[in-house]
């Protein structure tokens, strides 16, 4: 095992696969653990996970590490998440944010059993309803296939991202117009999101995920 | 300081109660209605497997009986030669099976029965709970259409967000991509196909009906999630006319 990327220092590399340290052995998702000086590495398929695919992809900067706060919305059953969790370590904190309670079940099971998570089952939509629940945040990460998509994580910076923060969104292009080229559809979220944030860097997540892209940006 | 131990723990707690408290009439629906689906597909599989093995026995059978569910019923209800009469034949190519060799045909026979009958009583609760959640959309779509246009759509108040040409494709998702990507024939209906009013239109109606009864079903819709009067022979009067 060894480390991705001195920029990465919580991202292992083994067999050209990722890892992350694990306080828990622990498999939800059925990955590979991976036991090496009485320390667990949980394998983070770049395929299911759309920050490992911008990762594998060279994205230059993501902004989560140690001890961060994050905000993540379109939690799911947790898969990318319980790998920001690893990487954060029990000095950081995630928000989990899911609209969906069949799925928020195992979402709820994971973060029962680590320390640094929390579920709030509620809408992106409406970051007011989750005021009480959450706590200003180093990073907003964003996975949700909306049509408004870029608006929901604008308001979710607004409200709660702090100053310098980066903010993590994914795109499915095709949640926002299907009849649009990709390529044409990131141009155009390039361009409001450079109106409000400064946009650090982007990739698209192929050959991982069809027609998505991740953008990292820093609010102003 | 945040206090983050016990933001997580009243974040779970309350994560938990919204979860208990989400569940309703939808997740009754889209239960059941997945199980009919697979039971049924269960049940082809195995009485298929049924009548190969009771062909042993009485093979004429086999092509008489075409529907499953009698097929099964006859095979448990009537012996070998009251099933030769009712069917007048004379002969069978079928060998005499011994009772242990009959035994293992009879059981399985028996439950395939029973997947039927829960099938069956899973249809008459869903009608029932249907009756009251979304009655104007049970009258017009019928049961099993009705509640697999709710799990398509995710909610009654999905359905009841929705524009009815997005009703009218439901089920056919896939077709519709590609139609809108790489300019593929569109898809004029999604699972509306079902019911018999656009199933059993001729070839070239059938894409007027499904957008007829997608409109009805829309206004059906919305009338059971606002909690409206019941409209629903109204709106199946109405689209039979306009079929006509
Ligand atoms: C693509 S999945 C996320 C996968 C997850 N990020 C991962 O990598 O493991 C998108 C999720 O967003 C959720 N979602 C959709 N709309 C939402 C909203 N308005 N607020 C919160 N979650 C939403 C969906 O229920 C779904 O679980």
């Amino acid at each position: 095992m060894k480390i991705f990327n001195k920029k990465f220092p919580n991202i292992f590399l083994n067999k050209r696969k990722f890892y992350t340290k694990s306080s828990d052995k622990t498999s939800f998702f059925d990955e590979r653990i991976i036991v090496e000086k009485k320390s667990f590495f949980r394998e983070w398929d770049s395929k299911r996970s759309k920050l490992a695919a911008a990762l594998s992809n060279g994205i230059s900067q993501i902004g989560i590490k140690e001890g961060s706060v994050v905000l993540y919305l379109g939690a799911s059953h947790g898969y990318t998440p319980s790998f920001v969790s690893d990487i954060i370590g029990d000095s950081g904190f995630v928000f989990c944010v899911e609209i969906s309670p069949v799925v928020a079940r195992d979402l709820v099971v994971i973060c029962e059993k680590r320390k640094n998570m929390t579920p709030i089952l509620a809408s992106a939509n409406h970051p007011e309803t989750y005021k009480q629940l959450v706590v200003e945040a180093d990073i907003v990460y964003q996975d949700i296939a909306q049509k408004n998509q870029v608006e929901i994580f604008l308001k979710n910076c607004n409200a709660y991202l702090k100053k310098e923060g980066f903010g993590l969104l994914t795109i499915k292009s095709r949640s926002i117009d299907i009849t649009k080229k990709p390529k044409m559809i990131f141009k155009e979220v390039m361009k409001v999101l450079e109106e409000k944030m400064t946009v650090v860097d982007y990739r698209t997540l192929e050959p991982h995920e069809k027609d998505h892209a991740l953008f990292v940006v820093k609010k102003k | 300081m945040v206090d983050f131990k016990k933001l997580r723990i009243n974040n779970i707690l309350l994560a938990k109660k919204t979860i208990r408290e989400a569940v309703c009439e939808d997740d009754f629906i889209i239960n059941s209605i997945n199980n009919i689906e697979d039971l049924a597909k269960v049940a082809n599989v195995l009485c298929k497997r049924l009548r190969q093995w009771y062909s042993l026995y009485l093979p004429e059978m086999y092509n008489k009986i075409g529907d499953n569910e009698a097929f099964v019923r006859l095979v448990l209800k009537k012996d070998k030669n009251t099933l030769m009469k009712e069917l007048k034949l004379s002969e069978t190519m079928g060998s005499d099976l011994s009772k242990n060799n009959l035994k293992p045909i009879l059981a399985l026979a028996s439950r395939i029965d029973s997947l039927y009958t829960l099938r069956n009583e899973l249809k008459d609760y869903l009608k029932k709970i249907m009756g009251v959640y979304c009655k104007n959309l049970l009258t017009l779509a019928g049961t099993v259409l009705g509640a697999k246009l709710i799990e398509s759509g995710g909610s009654l108040k999905k359905l009841a967000l929705m524009p009815s040409s997005t009703i009218q494709m439901l089920g056919a998702e896939k077709a519709l991509f590609r139609h809108l990507k790489s300019g593929a024939r569109p898809p004029k209906h999604g699972i509306i196909l079902q019911h018999p009013l656009v199933g059993g239109a001729p070839k070239n109606k059938k894409g007027k009906a499904a957008r007829l009864l997608a409109d009805k079903l829309s206004i059906a819709i919305r009338t059971d999630f606002f909690k409206g009067e019941f409209i629903g022979n109204k709106l199946k009067e109405e689209l039979k006319k306009r079929l006509k």
